[in-house]
């Protein structure tokens, strides 16, 4: 145990049912520094981290604080103990000003008692300026972008003055000028002896941000090594205990005829809803493409998605032709008709029923196939499942598994499943890879990759450009609801994606 | 052969989540209603002796308990079906009401005969079912509004239609009478009361559609997750008004059953029925967030509030006191079912 150690956890152990989650994990985190915490879905990393913040309060093993033995059994010892920790899910109430979720629980008070707004607005302030936060402290969180509900978690975290933050994933949807805002936070945050744990799946943040780097896998401690003294190749070695081949692999471009052709694409939300909108936003995908949309976040690459997908009928105009025929898309049925599909972001909210069996959620849009006459034909149903879990490699038992219980990448094997069963012509991607490990991710690159040879059309968002760059033959870029550039895979650079993502080249353009 | 599969199917799910619990008591979990039915039984059936006769064990007396539960358990698996899909229905009461009064009608003073009066109070049922999904799905009003104000409509409707006093219903082959073929409604057959058997057959039926059916597969997917299901391309709002339209209908038989026992049709009947088909559903282990229930689940709520009537009534409990009863047994069982 080290000197300066100011949190030790050792031997933690935790079992639900007969699943290990934790075998005896350890992990040191010294003053001030920044700690990586590393392993591939299902090694127990959010096990470990829900036991430092008090939400699983029956596990065995020991905790030190400063050197002192502590219990963390419930939130409030984790917070009295000075340990926050920013949520990959966010916990933010929809309805509450930024402000009120900030202060949630323990908001100012006047004489009177009645809460103290116009102080709690006051010290909200700070936080959002160290963040760089353009929104106001009385902006309803509900209507705010992913990106941004997430940094105002992290303002919450810095509120309560902790001196162990836990971060949990918290770039996954943050672009990449909001990800440099959070380095800076963090890098203030080290300095004034605040320590962080840190989980990503994104190497370059660890390397950019961290000290050292605890692996984890299978519920067990792997190592805890020095950044400076370890290669990406080692971490990943460590990770899966294998080595990992390249990530992309690599296909010669073979684009067909033209498979969509969307025209003067415009969409004016709806009043009241976070969406942004888009003006003429023109673009076409061949067979056998992958079309990348690149974007910072709230530039409209969802928008442009979820219209394709007859998600905003009534707001939408423009053409969009399936294979040189104009097509009418009114809703996700007729999207489904003309065969389209879409794997949303939000893999719980829109994509999974979480409380079904797998099974039931992969054949929700065949289910007029798989029945004769009004009755479900189990057996074939149950067959085809098996099929495609087969071919995605999901780990799951049976396709009776209850889709909650699977980790995220094995959800996303589930929700691709469910679309590929319908052999769809159109694939839209929608940050596939959000909260995904490294393994689960290159099997998803591999799919896309073996989709677009079988001739399917792919158009997928991503904020991470690597991804984009590795995977898509043509990226054409968002901002403010306009494309405003257009790069082959070759010549394509996260420089120049990023330049063309942030300029706006027709210049009137009301947001 | 697919029913096999489906329970294989049904006990690895079973398994799935034992994990996380342990298998047994998860599986006590999956039968706690039963068990608490069985508990209520038990009850009864010790304390309700006179005199060295067991008054809740008689036949007599269980064919009642069947018949007095078939009102509320009819209306209580539309209800299932509606909270399933995480809606509510108030005015299932104030539809059985209105039925009653209109099925008195129709035979004692339109003319009308057993057929026709049971088809046209069930399409009347049917439309204010249907209306009741389709104002709160196209205009988007929670149905817990939009059912609140048709409760008030139906009953309106039920005591304009008959001036507010009951229709009698006499029968006879005379045209002012009622035909006889319709008191079949409150007979026996094998001695099981009709109610009873229109009971277990609608609950087989509506069991039937939720487990093997498209549709039923539908109502899962849209209480757990509307969003996912439209994007699956589901026709939601079909679903929702059909599944409405049903609750609806099934009120309606409630409805003619009410007016064949009681001999009468009066508007003023149903008042709260909503609230103990809620219940009825709710100790049967349905969520009334949506996605997750069973109709046995259901069956056997209705069947522990019965009992429980029986029982104090037996028992000669103060009727008001045995509202207090029904009321600590609703939290307790919902208490019990929870998860963990």
């Amino acid at each position: 145990m080290g000197q300066d150690a100011v949190l030790t956890l050792d031997g933690i152990r935790k079992s639900f049912g007969n699943v290990h989650a934790l075998k005896g994990a350890r992990l040191e985190l010294r003053k001030g520094e920044v700690h990586a915490l590393m392993g591939e879905n299902g090694a127990g990393k959010s096990t470990l981290m829900n036991i430092l913040q008090g939400a699983v309060g029956d596990y065995e093993g020991e905790v030190f604080l400063s050197g002192k033995k502590v219990d963390i059994r419930a939130p409030l010892d984790a917070r009295r103990l000075g340990i926050a920790k920013i949520h990959q899910e966010l916990q933010l109430v929809p309805e509450l000003s930024v402000a009120e979720n900030i202060f949630l629980g323990r908001e100012p008070r006047t004489r009177l008692g009645t809460v103290d707004f116009k102080r709690m607005y006051r010290e909200t302030q700070p936080y959002l300026e160290a963040l760089e936060l353009p929104v106001k402290e009385t902006a309803k969180v509900g209507g705010l972008r992913l990106g941004e509900q997430q940094l105002v978690e992290v303002a919450k975290a810095l509120s309560l003055h902790a001196r162990i933050l836990i971060m949990d994933e918290p770039t996954s949807a943050l672009s990449e000028s909001e990800t440099r805002k959070l380095f800076q936070v963090i890098r203030r945050l080290s300095a004034e002896g605040v320590s962080i744990i840190y989980i990503s799946h994104r190497m370059e943040e660890i390397f950019e941000l961290s000290q050292r780097i605890t692996v984890m896998r299978d519920g067990e401690y792997i190592a805890t090594v020095n950044t400076r003294e370890v290669t990406k190749d080692d971490l990943v070695q460590m990770r899966v205990g294998r080595a990992v081949s390249d990530l992309y692999p690599f296909r010669e471009t073979s684009a067909g005829p033209v498979m969509l052709e969307v025209e003067r694409l415009t969409f004016h939300p709806p009043a009241g809803s976070a969406r942004k909108r888009l003006q003429d936003v023109s673009f076409a995908v061949r067979e056998g493409e992958v079309l990348g949309i690149a974007g910072l976040m709230g530039a409209g690459r969802t928008e442009i998605l979820e219209c394709l997908f007859g998600m905003h009928p009534g707001h939408t105009s423009g053409v969009i032709k399936v294979k040189g025929t104009e097509v009418r898309i009114r809703s996700p049925l007729e999207a489904i008709r003309h065969k389209l599909s879409f794997v949303t972001e939000d893999r719980k909210g829109q994509g999974l029923v979480l409380g079904r069996p797998i099974g039931e959620n992969m054949t929700l849009p065949l289910l007029r196939q798989l029945s004769r006459w009004l009755f479900l034909r189990f057996r074939d149903e149950e067959n085809e499942c098996r099929k495609q879990m087969e071919s995605l490699k999901v780990k799951a038992t049976s396709p009776a598994t209850v889709a909650g219980t699977l980790s995220g990448g094995n959800q996303q094997k589930v929700v691709l499943a469910r679309w590929l069963m319908m052999n769809p012509d159109v694939l839209l991607l929608d940050e596939p890879t959000r909260g995904i490990d490294v393994g689960a991710k290159a099997e998803i690159y591999q799919l896309i990759h073996r989709l677009a040879e079988q001739g399917k059309s792919i158009i997928m968002v991503s904020s991470e450009l690597p991804e984009l760059i590795g995977n898509c033959d043509r990226i054409v870029t968002v901002c403010e609801g306009r494309v405003t550039g257009e790069f082959m895979r070759a010549e394509a650079t996260p420089e120049k994606l990023l330049s063309a993502a942030t300029f706006r080249s027709e210049p009137a353009c009301q947001s | 052969m697919s029913v096999v599969k489906r329970t294989i199917r049904i006990e690895e799910q079973g398994r799935e989540a034992s994990r996380a619990t342990g298998a047994w008591l998860q599986r006590v979990k999956r039968l706690q209603s039963v068990f608490g039915l069985a508990v209520i039984i038990t009850l009864a059936s010790v304390l309700c002796v006179r005199n060295g006769e067991n008054l809740f064990l008689n036949p007599v007396n269980l064919a009642n308990v069947v018949r007095a539960v078939s009102e509320n358990g009819i209306i209580a698996v539309g209800m299932t079906l509606v909270i399933l899909v995480a809606g509510i229905d108030l005015s299932v009461g104030a539809i059985l009401g209105l039925t009653a009064t209109v099925a008195a009608d129709l035979m004692m003073h339109k003319h009308f005969g057993t057929l026709g009066t049971v088809l046209a109070v069930l399409l009347i049922g049917a439309l204010i079912g249907l209306l009741n999904g389709a104002v709160s799905t196209k205009l988007s009003i929670q149905s817990f509004i939009v059912t609140l104000a048709s409760m008030s409509i139906a009953r309106g409707i039920a005591r304009f239609w008959s001036g507010g006093t009951g229709i009698p219903i006499t029968y006879g082959n005379e045209p002012n009478l009622a035909p006889v073929s319709y008191s079949l409604l409150s007979e026996r057959i094998a001695g099981i009361p009709v109610p009873a058997i229109c009971f277990i057959g609608i609950s087989i039926v509506f069991a039937a559609l939720l487990r093997y059916t498209r549709f039923g597969r539908y109502v899962y997917a849209i209480g757990g997750n509307e969003t996912a299901s439209r994007l699956s391309g589901i026709r939601v709002t079909r679903v929702k008004i059909a599944v409405f339209t049903i609750c609806g209908v099934l009120s309606a038989a409630a409805g003619l059953i009410h007016a064949a026992q009681l001999n009468q049709g009066s508007p003023n009947d149903g008042i709260g029925y909503e609230l103990n088909a809620i219940a009825a559903v709710a100790i049967g282990g349905t969520s009334l967030s949506g996605g997750i229930g069973t109709i046995p689940g259901t069956v056997v709520g209705a069947l522990i509030l019965g009992v429980l009537d029986n029982m104090l009534g037996l028992l000669n409990v103060n009727n008001n006191l045995q509202m207090v009863f029904k009321g600590l047994i609703i939290i307790a069982a919902v208490v019990l079912q929870r998860k963990k």
